[in-house]
């Protein structure tokens, strides 16, 4: 009867999440699958929006500081240095070089840390179980070295308006020598157990391309936009802190595809080690606080945009000042949600283990994108 | 009437065995699988209960059996509550013609080989029935994935047999493993091994061919709604037809029972065990394979290999005879 | 693209005086612009010739009266544009997710936040607020809970 009536044949809905293994947070994506091919997909985002915009306009400016681990928690300090820098530039107070010194540090410290969680949560979305643990094994050095200085393991609340709290001492500085010799070491093993695997290969190679001109009108920035073969690095691009000082490159990709933006998170890892060794080599003696802030702020009246480049990508803080010791709006501009937001156009058509391989590579942070 | 009550004592003996078999080699392969995983992935594993852990597995089956049955609302009924029967049953009866040693053997059918291929097919079945009844996207395409590889595995699976059961000229496991005394197969048709573990670990769904589980994609796949005991019947299944499917490829290519000094059920144990070691090698070293590209692999590279190794094996034993 | 250019071309949308270039030192951008809605879409096309990206789109809640806010960067070199566009209470600004396509979410996250409708997109309903959210939190009137 039924082959007389013949099969119709339709789409139907999948909901990848909010509760799903591999969307490493709360994120929904609506797929309309046509068997196991994706034909459209729509994120649903919010769930973990904790109104951190909100917050700010009902908080001081230093109350606001803790906020700001919370945004992103694997690169916490990219934005503690942001909205630092945003409160410094609308206050017009100066950093002492030490200071920015050690905000570079441990900056690119948290950034090898995210790096690292990101590449073994990606190989486990792709059905690699072990590199998991060899990323975390060498990601507790770095969570222990920085829980010594700052006191937190994730959501970092190091920065303060004018410098650093905390001095660093010589363990600390032998601890981040010994860590990237560690870290060194360690690509070879990477590579050899996962980069020239054949499996791993054929899942990353031409899958997922993301092309220049769409990733310009997405405002995609960050690894996922550098392996696409556009060297936009906020580090090199719009220097801030003391990066200049620094000798590094800015890996990017050729084809933008998945392995690309697997091989350029790799590189970066190499560079962030880099910048840490000179920064340690060149590390100034003098103050690591400015003299006189207040300890009520009142920045005057004015807007300002400042960006730095977290692990994911360009994080701007829009911060309007009013006169007040509250800032009047702050706009935080998360590279996620841009990223984000060219999924669809990367995931139609493919199949869902793509699907899953591509939303990986990305690198989300599900909170971020709410905020 | 002598020759049945022997013949029904013998069965009856060899079902209890089968069963304590399959729980014991269930209950030391979880453990296995923990500590091989844990030892790969520079950590210790379970450590708590028993030596290293060795009475882990019984605490957690204790806890499974502990555990509410949850029956989803939409399931077809009939056919949830089936799936992890007929999941283990053919299972059993596959064990009723391994030869652990030349005297330790339940049945010794001159269509051995044959039983163990066909009732290990049923497992396809099996996930079929969990995936559609579970009534979830997830575990019908779970369910879909795996009557696909299976159907493409199936293929290059047998041919590498069949290559073998051509030298041997008998379907029976006793016959075949008595025959390689001198010499293993291994040594005489590595390729047919190679193509026979690589189907084998398909067979089995395991990592890297473990699609219908893809716990990153499909979350459990086929036994994404089932709990408690169902699910245990699951694992219970996997592990022993990962016992079924290293035992066969023992008795083809690996010289069953054969080997100095030891007793032969101890070798044939020893090779078993190594084998299922390499599988889980297997899985906690390489990432998953995408869908098309497994059958892919499957289609164009195993089942023509497999083909010309049958074609060759074949021709040259016409020559040689 | 040196400042001087992008104001030139967005001057010639905007009108001469509107496009001014600022102290890159103190607000972290180099040009700024002051347009009115109705400009936005021709305004943006002309950034996307200069191949900007769109960094960020948010609005501030001046009490009386909102104000859109474009921010526009370049991948290639260092010339932040911010485009300020002053709205009354009730007036919608023409969307510009066809152009940026990227600017969806932006447009959709602030109609939600501050109420503000943007005339022609293609799927104006919450983003990040539930669906059936009837208030707009970033509203100064807006209180919070806590």
């Amino acid at each position: 009867m039924m082959l007389e009536k013949g099969l119709e044949e339709r789409t139907f809905y999948l909901n990848l999440g909010p509760q799903h293994p591999s969307t490493h947070g709360v994120l929904r994506i609506v797929l309309e699958m046509d068997g196991e091919f994706i034909v459209t997909a729509d994120p649903v985002i919010g769930y973990g929006h904790r109104a951190h915009e909100k917050m700010a306009e009902l908080r001081t400016y230093q109350q606001y500081l803790p906020n700001m681990g919370r945004v992103d928690y694997l690169h916490a300090l990219a934005y503690n240095q942001c909205y630092c820098m945003a409160v410094e530039k609308l206050a017009g107070i100066t950093v002492p070089e030490r200071a920015e010194f050690i905000r570079v540090i441990t900056s690119e410290l948290n950034r090898i840390s995210s790096h690292l969680l990101w590449f073994g949560a990606y190989l486990l979305d792709l059905g690699a179980f072990t590199p998991f643990l060899y990323c975390f094994d060498d990601r507790e050095q770095i969570l222990d070295l920085l829980d010594r200085l700052t006191g937190s393991r994730l959501t970092y609340c190091f920065y303060r308006f004018g410098g650093v709290p905390v001095d660093i001492d010589d363990d600390f500085i032998a601890g981040c020598r010994a860590f990237s010799q560690r870290l060194r070491s360690r690509w070879d093993d990477y590579d050899n157990l996962v980069t020239k695997n054949v499996i791993f290969i054929h899942r990353t190679r031409d899958v997922g391309i993301l092309p220049p001109e769409m990733a310009l009108q997405y405002g995609v920035t960050g690894p996922t936009l550098r392996g696409s073969g556009i060297p936009y690095d906020i580090r090199k691009s719009e220097p801030f802190s003391v990066y200049p000082l620094f000798d590094f490159e800015i890996p990017i990709g050729e084809r933008g595809d998945v392995m690309d933006r697997y091989l350029v998170r790799l590189q970066e890892m190499e560079q962030s080690l880099r910048i840490i060794e000179q920064a340690l080599d060149k590390l100034p003696n003098g103050p690591i606080m400015a003299e006189k802030v207040p300890k009520r702020l009142k920045p005057p009246e004015g807007e300002v945009y400042t960006a730095v480049e977290t692990a994911r990508g360009e994080f701007g803080i829009y911060l309007v000042s009013k006169g007040d010791v509250k800032p009047y709006r702050v706009k935080l501009r998360v590279p996620c949600f841009s990223n984000l937001s060219v999924l669809p156009e990367l995931i139609k058509d493919t199949m869902v283990a793509d699907a899953v391989a591509i939303l990986g590579s990305i690198d989300l942070v599900i909170p971020e994108i709410d905020r | 009437m002598q020759f049945f009550l022997a013949e029904g004592a013998r069965l009856g003996l060899g079902l209890i065995g089968v069963i304590s078999l399959v729980a014991v080699n269930a209950l030391f392969l979880i453990w296995m699988e923990r500590k091989v995983s844990a030892h790969i992935q520079l950590r210790p594993g379970p450590m708590e209960v028993g030596f290293h852990g060795a009475l882990q597995t019984i605490a957690d089956a204790l806890k499974l059996i502990g555990k509410e049955l949850i029956t989803p609302e939409d399931v077809d009924k009939l056919i949830y509550l089936l799936a992890p029967i007929v999941m283990f049953l053919p299972v059993l009866v596959s064990f009723l013609v391994i030869p652990f040693s030349p005297t330790l053997l339940i049945r010794d059918l001159n269509v051995g080989v044959l039983l163990i291929f066909a009732f290990s097919t049923l497992t396809v079945l099996a996930i079929l029935m969990a995936g559609w009844a579970s009534n979830n996207k997830y575990s019908l395409l779970g369910a879909i994935r795996s009557v696909a590889q299976n159907v493409a595995y199936e293929i290059p699976l047998l041919l590498t047999a069949m290559s073998i059961i051509l030298m041997a000229g008998s379907f029976q496991p006793s016959v075949i493993v008595s025959q390689q005394a001198k010499v293993w197969n291994i040594f005489v048709q590595p390729l047919a091994f190679l193509l026979f573990i690589i189907c084998g670990t398909a067979e089995t769904n395991r990592a890297p061919f473990d699609i219908p589980e893809a716990e990153s994609e499909l979350v459990a796949g086929f036994h994404t709604e089932y709990s408690g005991m169902r699910f245990a019947i699951f694992f219970l299944a996997e592990y022993t037809n990962m016992f079924i499917v290293s035992a066969v490829a023992t008795i083809f290519f690996l010289g069953g029972w054969h080997g100095p000094f030891l007793p032969p059920v101890v070798w044939f144990l020893l090779k078993v065990y190594a084998l299922i070691f390499l599988m889980m090698w297997f899985r906690w070293t390489f990432p998953r394979l995408r869908f098309d590209q497994l059958i892919t692999f499957a289609w164009k590279i195993l089942i023509p290999l497999a083909l010309l190794n049958l074609i060759v094996t074949a021709f040259v034993l016409k020559l040689v005879r | 693209m040196p400042a001087h250019t992008v104001i030139e071309t967005v001057a010639a949308i905007v009108g001469p005086e509107k496009a001014v270039p600022v102290d890159y030192a103190a607000t972290g951008c180099h040009v700024r612009v002051e347009a009115q809605p109705e400009q936005m879409p021709a305004l943006a096309q002309a950034m996307l010739a200069q191949k900007f990206f769109l960094e960020s789109l948010t609005a501030l809640d001046l009490m009386e009266s909102f104000e859109v806010v474009y921010h526009f960067a370049s991948y290639f070199e260092l010339c932040r544009t911010v485009v300020h566009v002053p709205l009354p209470v009730g007036v919608e600004v023409p969307t510009i997710s066809a152009i940026y396509p990227g600017a969806d979410w932006f447009e959709r996250e602030v109609f939600e936040m501050f109420g503000i409708i943007f005339s022609g997109h293609p799927n104006l309903k919450n983003l990040i607020l539930p669906d059936d959210a009837d208030f707009h939190p970033l509203l100064k009137d807006f209180v919070a809970s806590s």
